[in-house]
């Protein structure tokens, strides 16, 4: 077995794919560690083609399912018959909540590329500066001008179809032609234009191919299946097992190790460089340690974070690049489940044809200048949503029941409507992770500890998104609107990060500028822990922008024979 | 045995096996409630459900809640995915039901409901043009089942395919078409 590499790539999801195929492509020789089993596109999407009869039950979470993935079921949907393969046993995989935390997550190649929600949107000098302008942990380390070419590069490549529409708060981008919106998504845009100076509704940005194909294994147009969680036999979204990891196979410089848990980036004092990993592999239980000249942690927030904590040597008491303690800290989701709903009588014989998997977007209208400054709350939130028909109406419900109900139920009921905020959560020192070294896994590697919360300036958040929500639909006419604000807990938006932050300085960062671990300058982390803020915005198109981004930085470190 | 995926099966098989009044009747006998063992609901009460089920969704031109086997699946679906107060309530509200079924019929006991008497009490909750009364149990299970026998059907197999419009594969997104041209004024089945 060959042990010696040019680069080591620990993780298979969003980030790990693209450094994949990104130092593949740059010629280095690159071992790619996937802690779970191997997925193949299409061949191991057991469930593609599946209907709802097709399940004893239906399409729904289980009794049985709730025995052995409790936590990961607290999302209502990820663990429905059709996808519950793609999120880990819980059983298996223990973890510890001082206070609830829900980590979502799935063991295999791919990781949750495979089950994202592909909403793709950039953030932006608001949020680069905001940690900076309002004195709140550190300042973000790069700015806008930083990152823009490589969103573009990355939105290039992975297909994302979206509207321009000339908002500062909210980038324009390079998109493929957008999807359509529905009548009742039409009428509440017009109306939310007539009635607001500050704000705007699109349709949503989502890396779905709407025209043309793209690179990877046979990409092509959406069907409009809306069975995306189950990997796609068109490969119309973006995954890695459908996308990058192809392309970084196609060079010839990829090994791709699944069954490998990385659990210790080695280090040699005297080089103050990492020389490699140690990894168990799960099949045989061996320990294996490979070696390279620079890694990259893209194995998840918690996962990277956790891998950093355990590599602890004379030099790194309190784990690997911890000298400012700030290592498991911070610790950030966005945080959802209120906003509003309603419905409506008219557009009754209006419908849809094909079943879009993506919704309506409102970008953020908060704190981004003059009026829109709020003084309960800091930075913002976006709404997404959309309009469907189901149900049936109460005229239906009048009849009773019987051979004339048993017609009209088969009808689509009345328009309704929805609309979800997404908010920034800010970044709490005390927010944070911890290794228990006294409940080990079945590895007998630490298992994680999480004791964090959303606190006031959330809080007072979510009031005000609850209430622009049952505004904006009573301003567009609909009725029986209703506000809502549910239950929350940060890890339910499955955008955890910033446990490995990015900064200026090594004594109140992890992080360089180029996702360097300030103190091992050959170990990048490119993950969501690296984010110094969370911004808004669905964060993975800026994680695939920020490892392409060290990618290139690490190879042209490499090449000045600085790491 | 499923009816449906025998028949799919017919004619897809090695040479199309006719069928023979031998085969017909072998299917038929599938269809009996006889053959199934309830899981959730006691086996004295599934009758009774079904017979319910069956007024809610009645035998027309298509197939009814029993030949649909909806309360089979209604069985399954409360013994496989709801929790123990939702168990405890479909079995408290059903109890009152029944009772007040027992008491406008003026019988002795359950096994003499016939239909007329459950349409009667079903009428009673489900045709009045008034939401269930907070604490009213027995209206309360009569919009419950009716609402479960509706999932059940909308979701069965032979509507979501063939009664439905079904379109698996749709190629395309349109947001908005107008309705009859598109699906005849039916609801999508995914």
């Amino acid at each position: 077995m060959e042990t010696q590499f040019d680069a080591i790539v620990v993780g298979t999801g969003i980030s790990g794919g693209w450094a994949a195929k990104e130092l593949c492509e740059k010629g280095l020789k690159t071992l790619v560690l996937e802690r779970g089993r191997m997925i193949k596109h299409v061949e191991d999407y057991p469930t593609m083609n599946d209907d709802p009869w097709d399940y004893k039950t239906g399409d729904v979470i289980t009794n049985e399912t709730r025995k052995t993935q409790g936590k990961q079921s607290r999302t209502r949907y990820t663990t429905k018959e059709s996808s519950k393969h793609f999120f880990v046993n819980d059983l298996d995989h223990p973890y510890n909540e001082t206070n609830r935390f829900d980590w979502m997550r799935g063991y295999h190649v791919g990781g949750r590329s495979i089950t994202w929600g592909r909403q793709s949107y950039r953030l932006t000098d608001f949020d680069f500066e905001a940690n900076l302008k309002e004195g709140v942990a550190v300042d973000w380390p790069i700015r806008y001008k930083d990152i823009a070419p490589w969103y573009n590069y990355v939105e290039g490549y992975i297909g994302v179809s979206g509207q321009n529409v000339g908002l500062p708060q909210f980038p324009d981008g390079n998109y493929l032609k957008p999807m359509d919106m529905n009548c009742v998504e039409d009428h509440l845009q017009s109306s939310i234009s007539k009635a607001y100076k500050d704000r705007i509704l699109t349709i949503g940005r989502t890396a779905i191919i709407t025209e043309g194909t793209k690179p990877g294994l046979g990409r092509m147009s959406c069907q409009y299946r809306a069975r995306c969680m189950r990997g796609c036999p068109f490969g119309a979204y973006f995954s890695s097992v459908s996308s990058t990891l192809p392309a970084a196979e196609k060079t010839g410089n990829m090994t791709l190790r699944p069954n490998s848990i990385v659990h210790e980036v080695m280090y040699d004092a005297d080089k103050k460089r990492a020389t490699g990993v140690r990894v168990i592999d799960t099949e045989t239980k061996e320990v294996i340690e490979f070696k390279a000249k620079v890694i990259f942690l893209c194995a998840s927030t918690v996962a990277s974070t956790s891998i950093l904590m355990q590599s602890k040597s004379e030099a790194f008491p309190n784990g690997m690049g911890n000298a400012s303690d700030q290592l498991g800290r911070n610790i950030m989701d966005h945080h959802l489940g209120v906003g509003a709903s309603a419905s409506t009588d008219d557009f009754q014989d209006k419908y849809y044809f094909g079943r879009r998997n993506n919704g309506i977007y409102i970008p953020r209208f908060r704190n981004i200048g003059g009026d829109t400054n709020q003084k309960d709350f800091l930075r913002g939130y976006g709404y997404q949503g959309g309009g469907s028909r189901g149900g049936w109406t109460s005229k239906v419900a009048e009849m009773g029941y019987g051979a004339q109900f048993k017609e009209e139920v088969l009808k689509p009921g009345n328009w309704s409507i929805g609309l979800g905020g997404f908010g920034e959560v800010l970044p709490y020192e005390d927010n944070r992770m911890t290794l228990n070294y006294e409940k080990l896994d079945q590895w007998g590697l630490p298992t994680v500890t999480f004791d964090a919360t959303i606190k006031e300036n959330e809080r007072n958040m979510r009031k005000d998104m609850q209430q622009q929500a049952v505004e904006m639909l009573e301003n567009a006419g609909f009725k029986n609107v209703r506000g809502y604000d549910g239950d929350y807990a940060l890890g339910l938006g499955i955008h955890e990060m910033g446990t490995a932050r990015m900064g200026h300085d090594p004594k109140t960062s992890v992080l360089n500028k180029h996702n360097q671990v300030h103190e091992v300058p050959n170990v990048f982390v490119t993950d969501g822990s690296s984010m110094t803020s969370a911004g808004n915005v669905n964060p993975s198109l800026t994680y695939m922008a920020l490892t392409a981004r060290a990618a290139n930085h690490a190879v042209e470190e490499l090449k000045k024979m600085n790491l | 045995m499923d009816r449906r995926k025998a028949l799919k099966n017919i004619g897809t098989g090695i040479g199309a096996i006719a069928v023979t009044p031998t085969v017909v009747g072998f299917f038929q006998s599938c269809q009996s409630a006889v053959s199934y063992t309830p899981v959730f609901v006691p086996q004295e009460d599934f009758g009774m459900l079904s017979s319910i089920m069956d007024l809610i969704i009645p035998s027309t031109d298509t197939p009814g809640a029993i030949e649909l086997k909806l309360p089979e699946f209604i069985d399954a679906y409360a013994d496989g995915v709801w929790n123990e107060d939702n168990k405890a309530s479909f079995k408290e509200g059903w109890a009152a039901f029944k009772s007040a079924a027992l008491e406008a019929s003026g019988k002795a006991n359950a096994g003499q409901l016939t239909a007329a008497d459950w349409d009667a009490e079903l009428a009673k909750h489900l045709k009045s043009g008034n939401p269930p009364a907070k604490g009213d149990l027995a209206a309360g299970f009569a919009n419950q089942l009716r609402s479960l026998t509706v999932n059940a059907y909308k979701t069965n197999e032979f509507i979501g395919e063939n009664v439905l419009a079904y379109a698996p594969v749709p190629g395309d997104y349109r947001g908005c078409v107008d309705l009859e041209e598109t699906t005849g004024g039916k609801s999508w089945s995914l």
